[in-house]
This record gives C-alpha cells, structure tokens and sequence, in this order.
C-alpha cells in the first residue's frame, strides 16, 4: 500500500478470485471505513479475474461511495481490461494510465472544492460574502 | 494429362517449407487454424472444393503426426488425409505417386492459405512456363501455393526448389483477395471481409434478410436482435434480448445468452458465451477469449461467463422462434424453382414465397 496525500494506492493480486479476493477485501475493509476514502487499484499485475473478483471491486467501490468516497482503477493490465469490458463493468470505474494521474484526479477535484468560510453561493455565482460587503 | 494436388495441414508460420509442426495460435484454438469453421466451413475445406472446382483429379491432404485428419474428407471421393512424420520427405513420396499415376503436375498448397485465385490459370501459366516449379506471389509477397512437374520436382533439391520459385524462378502475380491464416485474429478479418463482401467468400445458410446468413437449425429468440451483416451457424442458440451486430459470426453449436452483445467478433464452434456481456473486438474459442483491441487472450475460469460445449440443449422451443421451418420451407421452395422454367416459376411460385417471407 502507498499512499500519495490522502489518497491510498493499492496494488491488485495477480489473480483476483475468490480466495484472493476474500483476502484483499478483507485487508482493503478497515481502509474504506474512513471519513470520504479515496482509493487507487493498481491493476497492472492482475492476470485472471472472475466473477469474483469483479464483485469484490464492487463491493469496495460501493463502500467508498457510501461514505462520500472514491475508488479509480488505474494501469488496467490488457488482461484486466478485457475481463472488465468483456462483464460491462468497465464504464463503473474511472480507469486512469498509471496510479500517479489517478491519485492527481482526486487532488484535482479536492482543489475545485469550495474554500471553507465562504458561503454556499460565493464559488458557483462568483459573489463575494454579501454579509461581509454589507 | 492429370492435375493433382497436395494440402498441407499445420505448416506454420512460415512457408510450407519451414515444415515447422506449430501453427501459430494452437494454444488458442484446439487443432490448426486452417480447421477452425468460419461462416459455416474451415479454410481448409474451402480450399479442396476450389481445387476440386478447377479439374483436380485427386488431392492428398498431409497432416503432421499429433494432429487428425479433418472429419470432412470423407464427403469428397477423390480426397485421402495421411498422417506423416517428415512434411518434406512426405510431399517429395506424394509427387513420385503422382508421377506413376500419370498424374504431370500438381498443386501444392498450405491449408491456411485463402486464396480466390484462378487455379486453372495458375496451372496454364506454369505449363507455358516450362519450368519444374511456379509460386504464386501477391502483393505483400509469395504464398504457399505452388504448381510442380510431379516428375522433374521429385528428382530435384524439393526444399531448395520451393523456395527459388518465389525468389528467382517462375511467379504467378495473384490480384484477387488472399487471406493467409497465421493468427486467430486472420479469422476475424476474414470473416469480417465476407459478410461486409470485401471478398467472395459466403456464408453458408440461408440469407434470411439482406446480410444476415442462418444455417439450418439455428433458433433466434423473436426478442433478440440481429443486425446485418450477420451469421449465425447450425444449432446455435440466440437468446432473448442479445444484440450480434458489425460483421458478427456465430459459428456450429454456439449458445448466446439473454442480453448479451456480440460486436465485431467471431464466436467459434461450441461455445457458450453467458448472460449479459459485452464481447467486442474479439474471437472467442471455448472459454477462451482474444481481445483483438487489447492484444490478449484471456482464459475465462467462470462456467458462468464462457465454456466450452460439445452440444447444446435444444431446451423448450415454445418461446423460440426457430428458423428449422423457415430453411425447409425455403429449401423445398428452392427445389422447386430448380425444375420449373425460371419465367413460369416466378409466378406460381410467388405466393409461396411471399408466404415464407411473413
């Protein structure tokens, strides 16, 4: 596991059946229970996957969104890409070249956040605080 | 004067020369690629009814040690499969056979090759020629596929002899569509090639609407979708609600399951493909899969997603719309058109016709 900020980089097993992917998921768990986890699935090294392992993506992408989180798959192994497009899940995840831009697309959404103190229409209309300019 | 022939099976990646017993793709498919079925029919069968077709009086197919001889043999009188260790020494033992039957000169041709060549021209430019060996050549180079002198060929160097056909002797240009089978992903492109006509190559079946070929048996559930150019082989199985579409083929005894897609890929004989899945750009073979866009084959582990099967089930036919009565109907209205005159048969036969066509 790396991490780059907040976000948490993950490395997938080479095979991610139902063994492994019992495994990974419960070692991937305690990660998703954090306040808006952001997670990157490093997919180069993954070989064979099956229904399995497409369910245990699932599964932690379901949890990182419950929790106002997101989970990217990056560096898709040809063998990966197949398999995702072959199960129609590959249009569920956004799939990135390498685990660097992956991890850069969270700090960029994080930057277009709006800038704590300033009220809710400030960032959309582009208005000032009206309360301080009164 | 007679004309024969000599196919080789499995003759690899290189010239038939090489000799080289692995064909390239045999982990992929289960015996050589010249005998995997594409729209109905293997490259290899294709290629014996052409020599047939041309006057060939007898033809010998060679198969390396380790492989089988094609079922299909056994519907061709003139045809006999031969099991043989050494491809060179067995080709040089066929030509002096052939020589004592009297048989001048032969063919001898790589059972990957496609080609749409004029085999009778080929065997008339080499007679003029005088020459012991011709090759023919295209565009991207020589082929493997050669006319021989039976009787000068066996007395001379035969492996140098091949080779100096395409390099220094007699070549024979071929303009017309040649497809050599090297990879799984040449039988995509031909399959492609035929159903969008690029060649003329058809499939086998009936055309039930402009494109799309159904071979006898076929069952298409009245809700899935087929858009042409589309074929779908004997006893395969469509499902409700699946999409085959671009240049799609269904090979022999293939199930497609409930709302599965089928996009600019050939599904080879006996597979089942399950429920909703997306296979695009891609030849499938049993629970294998070639990713055509991405350049891999993967071996699917699930049953569930892909398998290989010898027969299909015909399962409940009550839901299935089944093209059986549709072919046979088309079939008997065929043999009728074949003994009336084509005037008189235009009119009676119409309202039969436009019957089948509901």
């Amino acid at each position: 596991m790396q991490t780059r900020g907040p976000v948490i980089i993950m490395e997938l097993p080479e095979n991610l059946n139902h063994a492994e992917g019992g495994a990974f998921l419960s070692e991937m768990l305690p990660l998703l229970e954090t306040n808006r986890p952001r997670v990157v699935l490093d997919c180069s090294q993954v070989r064979h996957m099956d229904s399995a392992g497409i369910e245990t993506l699932l599964h932690c992408m379901e949890e990182a969104m419950k929790r106002d989180g997101d989970l990217k798959l990056a560096a898709l192994s040809p063998e990966a890409a197949a398999i995702l497009e072959l199960m129609r899940v590959d249009r569920l995840f956004e799939v990135y070249g390498s685990a660097d831009d992956a991890a850069r697309s969270f700090h960029a959404v994080a930057s277009l956040e709006e800038p704590k103190g300033l009220p809710w229409y400030s960032v959309p209309y582009g208005l000032p605080d009206l309360k301080s300019a009164s | 004067m007679g004309l024969g022939a000599i196919v080789v099976v499995g003759a690899g990646r290189g010239s038939i020369n090489g000799f080289s017993p692995e064909v390239h793709g045999d982990s992929f498919l289960s015996g050589s690629i010249e005998t995997a079925e594409i729209l109905g029919r293997s490259t290899i069968e294709r290629t014996i009814e052409r020599l047939v077709r041309a006057g060939v009086e007898t033809v010998t197919l060679l198969v390396p040690r380790g492989k089988q001889i094609p079922a299909f043999t056994a519907k061709f009188h003139n045809v006999a499969g031969m099991i043989v260790d050494d491809m060179a020494v067995a080709i040089a033992q066929q030509l002096s056979n052939y020589s004592q039957k009297s048989i001048e000169h032969s063919f001898i041709v790589a059972g990957n090759l496609y080609a749409e060549a004029d085999l009778l021209d080929l065997f008339y430019f080499h007679r003029e020629a005088r020459q012991v060996a011709t090759r023919a050549i295209n565009g991207s180079g020589p082929l493997d596929l050669w006319v021989v002198d039976c009787a000068k060929a066996q007395h001379s160097d035969f492996e140098n002899l091949l080779t100096s056909a395409g390099v220094s002797g007699t070549t024979y240009f071929i303009r017309d569509y040649v497809m050599q089978l090297r990879e799984p992903r040449d039988l995509r492109k031909l399959a492609s090639d035929a159903l969008s006509k690029r060649c003329a190559l058809r499939p086998g079946g009936i055309e039930i609407r402009t494109g799309v070929w159904v071979e006898e048996g076929a069952d298409v559930h009245k809700r899935a979708r087929i858009i042409a150019p589309a074929y779908i082989g004997r006893d395969s199985k469509i499902e409700e609600d699946a999409l085959i579409t671009r240049c799609s083929s269904i090979e022999r005894n293939c199930c497609i399951d409930c709302g599965t897609v089928i996009e600019d890929s050939s599904i080879l004989a006996n597979t089942q493909i399950g429920i909703w899945l997306d296979v695009c750009h891609a030849v499938t073979n049993g629970n294998k899969l070639l990713s055509l866009q991405h350049e891999v084959i993967v071996e699917i582990t699930d049953p569930n997603v892909m398998h290989a099967t010898g027969s299909i089930a015909k399962g409940d036919r009550g839901l299935v719309w089944s093209y059986q009565q549709e072919f046979e109907q088309r079939q008997t209205v065929a043999d009728l058109i074949q003994e009336q005159s084509p005037l008189r048969q235009t009119r009676s036969l119409q309202p039969i016709l436009s019957r089948g066509g509901d």
